[in-house]
């Protein structure tokens, strides 16, 4: 692992430790109340998702016209936090809809293509293990789909008439809300980072492993 | 003539009467926003299970996915030691 793996694992596992005091210390939202707490991890992972999105199509594209290994690998851990925060941002929404909208699930844009997103990265990975070879190649062409969503789901509220809150939201928090929710922002940033770190290292691993068993086979 | 005329009075009132009888009373309208815990008990969710559910099922999510990825990495490294050491023994 590289030397900044370990001070950035204790910062953010400190960062992790304090973020339920700045959500507790939070004010409570006027109409929704106690149940908007989950904003506070549903926000800061919708974003980890998408960004996961943006790294896995950007190392996709770099690897189907560069053929560097390397990019693949990027690829393919970044595809697993893609389906790891996506199914943290599906399942914290509806538990704040059911209170605030009164049901689980509305069919609206951004809900509907945050899935379609959230199901690009499944397929990637189902792709990826059972595709045989040359699965590498096609689950990059994928990626780029999945990373053309982005913009989608993210611009999508302002322009579609959606249930779901707008993207003005975020920069007209007051402070005492704002805080907390860049804190665990960064906080998930951090825990992005480091396992897109292990994830990397669990794939350059098992090449060396193939490199090995073919060496062993000459 | 008369007979007419009742026959055509008869039909009309029996008309407005089923409109009449067909009409809803009108909603009553909300007058005044109400906070969330002045809301009556029925219409009340209580929002601490979903919460906790939420919180729970974030820190379960990575921390299991942490676990899974440190499991592939502790079966992939043991590998490849135990390939390496056969290589070396097989060298010597």
């Amino acid at each position: 692992m590289p030397k900044w793996f370990v001070p950035v694992a204790v910062v953010c596992g400190l960062m992790f430790a304090a973020a339920p005091l700045l959500i507790a210390n939070a004010p409570y939202e006027s109409t929704m109340g106690l149940v908007q707490k989950i904003f506070y991890v549903h926000l800061p992972s919708a974003l980890i998702f998408l960004i996961s999105a943006i790294v896995c199509g950007v190392a996709s594209v770099r690897f189907l016209f560069g053929g560097n290994p390397r990019h693949d690998r990027l690829a393919w851990a970044a595809a697993e936090l893609v389906v790891l925060f996506g199914i943290i941002t599906l399942v914290t929404g509806p538990l704040w809809a059911r209170k605030a909208w009164g049901v689980w699930w509305q069919w609206d844009v951004r809900l509907t293509a945050s899935l379609m997103g959230w199901m690009v990265g499944v397929a990637y990975l189902l792709l990826r293990k059972y595709g045989g070879p040359g699965s590498d190649k096609l689950a990059a062409g994928l990626a780029l789909f999945g990373m053309a969503n982005v913009p989608f789901i993210y611009i999508s509220v302002n322009y579609w008439r959606t249930i779901h809150p707008t993207t003005n939201v975020l920069p007209t928090l007051p402070v005492s809300m704002g805080l907390p929710v860049w804190f665990t922002f960064a906080t998930f940033f951090l825990l992005f980072l480091l396992l897109l770190r292990m994830r990397v290292r669990l794939e350059e691993q098992r090449a060396r492993l193939d490199a090995l068993y073919l060496s062993a086979d000459a | 003539m008369i007979t007419r005329l009742l026959v055509a009075i008869v039909m009309a009132g029996s008309l407005l009467g089923v409109t009449v009888s067909t009409q809803q009373p009108p909603p009553q309208q909300q007058e005044e926003f109400i906070p969330i815990d002045q809301l009556p008990p029925q219409d009340q969710l209580p929002a601490a299970p979903l919460l906790i559910t939420a919180y729970s099922f974030v820190v379960l999510a990575l921390f299991a996915y942490v676990l899974s990825v440190a499991r592939r990495l502790s079966v992939v490294q043991r590998e490849l030691d135990r390939l390496q050491s056969d290589t070396t023994r097989g060298r010597t």
